[in-house]
């Protein structure tokens, strides 16, 4: 491996070279490795157990999905988004529908932006049980996983029963939604928020008071408001550096203005502070979405749109609040029946990015808790 | 960790041994014996493609308006037709669905005007060979035999 | 044919074939229970597919095991690879000639026990550091050095809890420790006015780390090192590895059983009316009922021979119960019985820390040692000392 590929450690004090003088050692994490989250390759440079420095070789999962937008129409290419950011398939959904939706300029029925803004969160606090399940696990807690999955398959469930798939949903279309409500949709929300509350403190008395928890994940992969700024980190991760950002704020879509909730936000922007932010943010989507289940307008599902779709020419994108940050749609027309071009800004991407900063100088065992912190997701890293 | 007493007596850790302890009752397993017990499928579940037939007369309800080809993202439907000279219209002659290659988005479901092209709530597809996953005709029609397991 | 019956020497030699014969079962069977308890706590099943509730698991896992391909690396040094295994295994087994498993039932009982029991777990450490060495890995070399640096550590508090608890019984034999406590009438663990659970509970605690279990498992840290010394091992080897884990497992239970826990004694082993209710009672009534929950189970059972099996299990279970009635062979028994119900408590509170706490770093590991574990534990000898001396003079 040549040296070049890492940027220079900080000088060390130039020791004594002996004959147990030890050489600085390069492993490589992954692409087959129990915590890299998939198939990401992070290699490490170590001296002793102390990282010197890290280097992200992506790639692994590539399958060109900004190329294959070019080659289907628009309607086509919705159910390739929910394959990037497989644990969120109804956010990435949700961005590339009103990307293209802005491309076309309709109106959205309330009612279907309801029901997305609903989905959309108990997505999001499926993620967040996803990434804390595998996050305890890279920790070397490994009943969590287990007790998130439990819960993770309720909110699995809801989304079964409305669109039919369980992890790559499909569920909306551009225009509004393909699918009217099921019978039991706002019982089984209400349910699984009720549910969800009360699993929390579940997770809080395993993890949260924990000693061990507290020392392995305090003061580990701090990360501040300014570097995250540099690094373009958005989602949790900034929230947690004490940068009050969230787009659902900041640039209200789908109706989310109509909702009262917080930002959760902490100060240190350590591993510890981002577990306890995504905990907070699981309560907050709760609340959304039994405020949006109460005041569930009635009303049509789809707007104004015709079978075809062919956007004038010209641009649009589109951000929203994924799961793991900002996920930006920026769409193409030259007024055909496919997108020119079609670009996404994975947050899991961009958040990758600042691994070096957040690694330096901590331990192996570190790194795989700073790889989890940041939640990444490969497919879409590598798209 | 502000009560020193606490720190000593590990009640942090204790508290998280009765959590995982209380989680022993028998009735908390969530756990499926699958193929034992099947998961209940949702009723809106996109599973394997059907091509519906006239549930009296047995007649195939495709038409062979070729939209279902047309919508699908990965084009792995293929349907050939011949034209009537008598009805004037257009006999299916066959229907091929490669499921290898279906991602099970429903958009064929979506586009077919008739109700003729379903994904129903079967799940077992699995075949041992690459060209048992292409589907043709009589293979929609009838659907895949109900998977039996010994055990 | 007389002179070898009546030789000294067939008895242990006996006892010690019947060790290494059937402990690869116990082992194979601890894994089961580990799996099924560690299922339990995490609301799953475990395995469930091999045999009725999984019982035929262990078999099956070994077979596969046996049957893999053996896998040298091409850097690996042969013949340290080979050896390190064998060596883990060897000490690990080895310290059960000093375990005193009942008051009948021991291979033998020497004045230096549980310093035997201490020199060998040591020596088991240098199986991991040379496996972890010679496979040429580096994560394997990682996982070796932390299994080094963690035992050397861990052996000190958890010296001075044993010495603790010797210095109680006033002996070095394991079996003249028993004696010790069922003379003092109350076990290790409560003695000088309960100033031993302070050794007690160091002596789990150093004694989860020394088998390199949960939450101290750095040395195979699976989510950072990979596998960490076992690596590169595959197959038998890997088998032997595991061999070795659960042995030292079943062994460190075993010398804090005879240390802190009575050893083979029962429970209030001077109440003498307790006599009957705790050795013929309790047994009898505990493997009825695992006949009863057999025989339930097996009503659930589809397969014919999945049926006939818990059936089988549950005329075991009643076998037990009956020869614990028997009133000429349950003092042979029970001794066997309480010792190994004490370990199986020790063992599922192993598993119970491995479901429930998140790993320690290899940095705070080394703190929780050397800034907790030895002060605490050298108070704890000072102050039991004190309290000896007072209680003595």
């Amino acid at each position: 491996m040549p040296d070049t590929i890492l940027a220079p450690p900080p000088p060390p004090p130039a020791p004594e070279a002996t004959l147990l003088d030890s050489n600085e050692l390069v492993i490589n994490m992954g692409p087959q490795h129990p915590s890299t989250h998939g198939v990401l390759r992070v290699i490490l440079k170590l001296d002793g157990e102390t990282v010197l420095g890290a280097e992200c070789v992506i790639g692994y999962l590539h399958r060109g999905v900004e190329k294959i937008a070019e080659n289907r129409t628009y309607q086509q290419f919705a159910p390739y988004v929910d394959r990037m950011d497989y644990v969120a398939a109804v956010s990435n959904g949700l961005g590339y529908c009103m990307a293209v939706e802005k491309l076309l300029d309709v109106e959205i029925p309330e009612r279907a932006q309801a029901v997305r803004v609903i989905l959309a969160e108990i997505n999001r606090i499926a993620s967040h049980l996803l990434w804390l399940g595998t996050h305890a696990l890279d920790i070397g807690a490994i009943t969590p996983v287990f007790l998130c999955f439990r819960e993770r398959e309720e909110a699995l469930k809801i989304f079964e029963k409305y669109c039919g798939a369980r992890l790559t949903t499909h569920a909306f279309r551009i225009g509004g939604l393909q699918y009217e409500t099921h019978d039991t949709f706002e019982k089984d929300c209400l349910a699984f928020c009720d549910l969800m509350d009360e699993k929390l403190k579940e997770y809080h008395a395993l993890l949260t008071g924990n000693r061990i928890w507290v020392n392995r994940t305090k003061g580990i992969g701090i990360l501040n408001a300014a570097d995250c700024k540099d690094y373009g980190v958005t989602g949790p991760v900034l929230r947690a550096a004490g940068e009050k950002w969230d787009i659902r704020k900041a640039q209200p879509y789908s109706g989310y203005e109509k909702y009262d909730f917080d930002i959760p936000t902490a100060e240190n922007g350590d591993t510890f502070d981002r577990y306890m932010v995504r905990m907070e943010e699981v309560t907050q989507s709760c609340r959304i979405v039994r405020q949006a289940v109460e005041g569930l307008p009635a009303g049509p599902i789809k707007g104004k749109i015709g079978k075809v779709i062919k956007p004038p020419p010209g641009e649009a994108y589109v951000s929203i609040e994924a799961p793991k940050g900002e996920l930006g749609y920026y769409v193409v027309s030259d007024g055909s029946l496919n997108p020119y071009r079609l670009r996404v800004r994975p947050p899991s991407f961009v958040n990758l990015g600042a691994l070096d900063k957040m690694c330096r100088g901590s331990l192996v065992a570190d790194v795989v808790a700073i790889i989890g912190t940041i939640d990444i997701v490969l497919g879409e890293v590598d798209r | 960790m502000a009560n020193p007493i606490n720190t000593f007596l590990l009640t942090d850790l204790l508290k998280g041994l009765w959590t995982t302890f209380k989680n022993q009752k028998p009735s908390l397993v969530v756990t499926e014996q699958y193929p034992r017990e099947r998961p209940p499928v949702m009723e809106r579940y996109r599973g394997a493609p059907r091509l519906n037939t006239h549930p009296e007369t047995a007649e195939t309800l495709c038409i062979s308006c070729n939209l279902c080809a047309l919508a699908c993202p990965e084009q792995l439907i293929v349907v050939t037709s011949e034209r009537n000279p008598e009805t004037r219209r257009k006999d299916l002659t066959n229907f091929t669905y490669d499921t290898s290659r279906c991602m099970f988005c429903g958009l064929c479901e979506d586009a077919c005007p008739v109700d003729a092209l379903e994904l129903t709530q079967d799940f077992e597809m699995a075949t041992f060979t690459r060209e048992g996953q292409i589907w043709d005709r009589q293979m929609l029609e009838e659907g895949p035999l109900p998977t039996e397991y010994r055990h | 044919m007389e002179e070898l019956l009546s030789s000294p020497y067939l008895p242990p030699l006996v006892a010690t074939l019947l060790i290494i014969a059937l402990f690869p079962l116990v082992a194979g069977y601890m894994v089961l229970a580990e799996r099924k308890v560690l299922a339990d706590l995490q609301v799953r099943l475990g395995p469930m597919r091999v045999g009725p509730y999984g019982a035929l698991q262990p078999l099956a896992d070994a077979l596969k095991l046996m049957l893999k391909e053996d896998i040298i690396p091409s850097g690996a040094d042969k013949w340290v690879f080979w050896m390190a295994p064998v060596l883990s295994t060897f000490t690990a087994l080895s310290a059960f000639a000093v375990l005193p498993l009942s008051d009948k039932f021991y291979v033998a009982d020497v004045n230096i026990g549980i310093l035997f029991i201490l020199a060998m777990s040591s020596i088991g450490a240098l199986g991991l550091i040379l496996g972890g060495w010679s496979s040429n890995s580096k994560y394997s070399l990682m996982g070796s050095l932390r299994a080094a640096a963690q035992m050397v550590s861990y052996e000190v508090p958890l010296g001075f809890a044993t010495v603790t608890g010797i210095m109680c019984a006033g002996t070095l034999s394991m079996q003249g420790i028993i004696q010790a406590q069922y003379e003092r009438g109350v076990w290790g663990a409560f003695d000088n006015y309960l100033l031993m659970l302070i050794p007690t509970v160091l002596f789990i605690i150093a004694g989860t780390a020394e088998t390199n279990r949960a939450p101290f498992d750095l040395p195979e840290a699976e989510s950072e090192i990979v596998a960490g010394f076992h690596t590169e091992y595959s197959g038998f080897r890997f088998a032997l590895y595991f061999l070795a884990e659960y042995a030292a497992i079943f062994v460190i239970s075993g010398i804090c059983v005879t240390l802190f826990f009575g050893g083979w004694l029962r429970p209030f082993p001077n109440v003498g009316f307790l006599e009957t209710p705790l050795n013929v009672g309790l047994p009898v009534v505990l493997f009825a009922a695992i006949a009863l929950a057999c025989i339930k189970g097996a009503t659930r059972q589809i397969i014919t021979g999945f049926k006939l099996g818990m059936f089988g299990l549950a005329g075991a279970a009643l076998l037990l119960a009956a020869l614990f009635a028997v009133p000429v062979i349950n003092p042979l028994i029970v001794g066997l019985f309480w010792f190994l119900a004490k370990v199986a408590v020790l063992v599922y509170m192993f598993i119970w820390y491995r479901g429930t706490f998140p790993r320690f770093r290899y940095d705070q590991l080394m703190d929780v040692g050397w800034k907790w574990l030895i002060p605490m534990s050298l108070g704890g000898l000072i102050v039991n000392s004190i309290a000896q001396m007072l209680a003595r003079s």
